[in-house]
């Protein structure tokens, strides 16, 4: 008897949570297909009395989506790539050279992740506007690529310490250098690990809005979290195209946790905590 | 000095001087030109020293105690009700339990949606004739259509839970972390000397998990009080700007009212508020950093 009452009261559990996890994902989704009359019923439906498709062509109408869609994906990509390479170089003198200051400086980007972002982003605005960085790829990925950098130092530092140095020294006593040691010997070793990272910092800069919102103003170099705001307007908020737009901005990263999920949770468990 | 050594610095170099050009540089100028009275409207005059003068005006500024208030408030509420959640979810997760995979998954997708997007959502949800108060009176909890987004009350809660359901899933992570490094056969140990679930619970997890544990509050703590994102796609600081956070006034004092010093001053204060934060969370930055 009790154990019968234990399992309903988890399978209670697990269906008020996974529907209340998963609700506004799917509402806004049914919603991304109703009519207008269905968007403004009263009482609110939760299914379209007709599936229509409209909504999606009109959100690439009404704003330029694919442009908000290319920017997004090549400033993300842009950060992974600075943020994979300026952070390995970083985990590797953490981990496998015997320099001063290790501590600090990982106690730095610490702090990094703890700064608010408006104690830095006004002169940020000032630097960039006088190099004539606001509003390109490069100025906005650059501030994001020293945001996303504490998550990848640290795992790829504690990724590193993982593989046992031994391997390279063997590898240096038969006359090896660094950069052999590290194409040859480490980087095949700490690939999965780089690939989890850039899962993570690519997800992380994606999502980006303050600073995609004060560096790049033009719509050129606009980037979609951005864009997708502007759907709303003084008069109204068109509610079946905005939940179009939004589960087209959200649908690639949908579709990588789903596919990448295992990793992702290893990479998010590894990195959150373990020393 | 060695080969190995140089080498090193010379890994070090592009992540220490990223940081010292877009953090050490604009943190110090933020600190230098909240000593200094400028404006956009009269930047030709250049900055003026005041002193402290922008620090004497926050403490008689009325909307920024009233800013402060709630956004203390809210990061309060919300990462206690995230901790018990994530605690509970948690522990779920770290055991072989039907259905664990679609937890998993589950969780994931509120942390994979871009927080501004997230907050769209919710305040198409929380709307006047939304699915939540339609939800709420077929349940016969309330009679009437609730004003979520139009009055004060009603407004924060709406983002707290919105907030809640956006964030307790990494909570979760965090905590799930800590517990995958308990040893086993410390509850083994503990069921033999006649010890109950929950005391197993408060005597052997949180003292194994405390580390894993405080880190997770301080990285929510610290996020929660910046919060900018999700009230900007919710309220934008409506109604009547009852729900603006730190970060909201501090921005438009920037980038609206174009008042630099007074700005500075104010980001200055929220620096402050999150060091004295991670103060009491030194023990457990150390164990991070590997004695």
């Amino acid at each position: 008897m009790k154990n019968i009452s234990k399992k309903v009261i988890y399978l209670l559990f697990f269906v008020i949570f996974v529907g209340f996890m998963l609700f506004p994902f799917l509402f806004i989704l049914f919603s991304s297909f109703k009519l207008p009359k269905d968007i403004m019923a009263i009482p609110p439906k939760l299914l379209p009395t007709q599936w229509i498709f409209s909504n999606y062509v009109d959100a690439f109408q009404i704003q330029p989506l694919v442009i908000y869609l290319r920017n997004s994906l090549i400033m993300s990509l842009l950060v992974v790539l600075m943020t994979i390479l300026i952070g390995s170089l970083a985990a590797y003198a953490l981990s496998r050279t015997e320099i001063k200051g290790k501590k600090i400086f990982l106690v730095f980007l610490l702090l990094i992740s703890l700064l608010p972002p408006v104690t830095i982003i006004n002169p940020i605005y000032q630097l960039l506007s006088k190099v004539h960085l606001l509003n390109t790829y490069f100025g906005l990925a650059l501030v994001i690529t020293v945001l996303e950098l504490p998550l990848a130092v640290w795992f790829l530092t504690a990724f590193f310490n993982t593989i046992p140095k031994s391997l390279e020294e063997s590898a240096e006593i038969d006359g090896a250098n660094i950069v052999q040691v590290f194409r040859s010997i480490l980087f095949p070793l700490v690939k999965s690990g780089i690939f989890i990272v850039s899962i993570l910092v690519f997800i992380g800069a994606w999502n980006q809005f303050l600073f995609a919102l004060v560096l790049n103003q033009f719509e050129a170099r606009r980037m979609v979290t951005v864009g997708v705001t502007l759907y709303i307007t003084d008069y109204l908020v068109p509610w079946g195209v905005l939940s179009a737009a939004s589960i087209i901005v959200i649908i690639p990263l949908i579709l990588m946790v789903l596919a990448l999920q295992k990793r992702i949770l290893s990479g998010v468990l590894e990195g959150g905590v373990k020393e | 000095m060695k080969r190995r050594e140089k080498i090193g610095y010379l890994c070090l170099l592009p992540a220490a001087l990223l940081v010292l050009v877009f953090v050490f540089y604009p943190v110090a100028k933020t600190i230098w030109l909240s000593f200094h009275e400028l404006r956009v409207q009269t930047m030709v005059d250049g900055a003026k020293f005041i002193g402290f003068g922008n620090y004497e005006k926050i403490l008689r500024d009325e909307t920024f105690w009233k800013t402060f208030r709630w956004t203390f408030m809210f990061t309060v509420i919300s990462v206690s009700i995230e901790l018990v959640i994530g605690m509970g979810l948690a522990l779920i997760m770290n055991r072989k339990i039907p259905g664990q995979g679609i937890i998993r998954t589950t969780i994931l997708i509120p942390w994979a949606i871009p927080t501004i997007v997230a907050g769209m959502m919710w305040s198409y949800l929380f709307g006047q004739y939304g699915m939540i108060n339609e939800i709420l009176l077929k349940a016969h909890i309330i009679t009437a259509y609730l004003p979520w987004m139009t009055e004060e009350f009603y407004a924060k809660t709406a983002i707290i839970i919105a907030d809640v359901w956006k964030t307790t899933p990494y909570m979760s992570l965090l905590l799930l972390a800590g517990l995958q490094n308990v040893p086993k056969n410390l509850y083994e140990a503990a069921a033999i000397d006649g010890a109950g679930k929950i005391q197993q619970f408060f005597r052997i997890t949180i003292p194994m998990i405390k580390p894993a544990l405080m880190v997770a509050v301080l990285f929510r703590v610290v996020a929660a009080l910046r919060i900018y994102d999700l009230i900007a796609a919710m309220t934008s600081g409506g109604p009547a700007g009852t729900t603006e956070s730190l970060s909201i006034y501090a921005v438009s004092t920037y980038f609206r009212y174009g008042n630099w010093g007074y700005g500075a001053a104010l980001s200055v204060v929220m620096l402050v508020l999150a060091l004295i934060i991670s103060l009491f969370f030194v023990d457990a930055m150390k164990s991070k950093v590997g004695e």
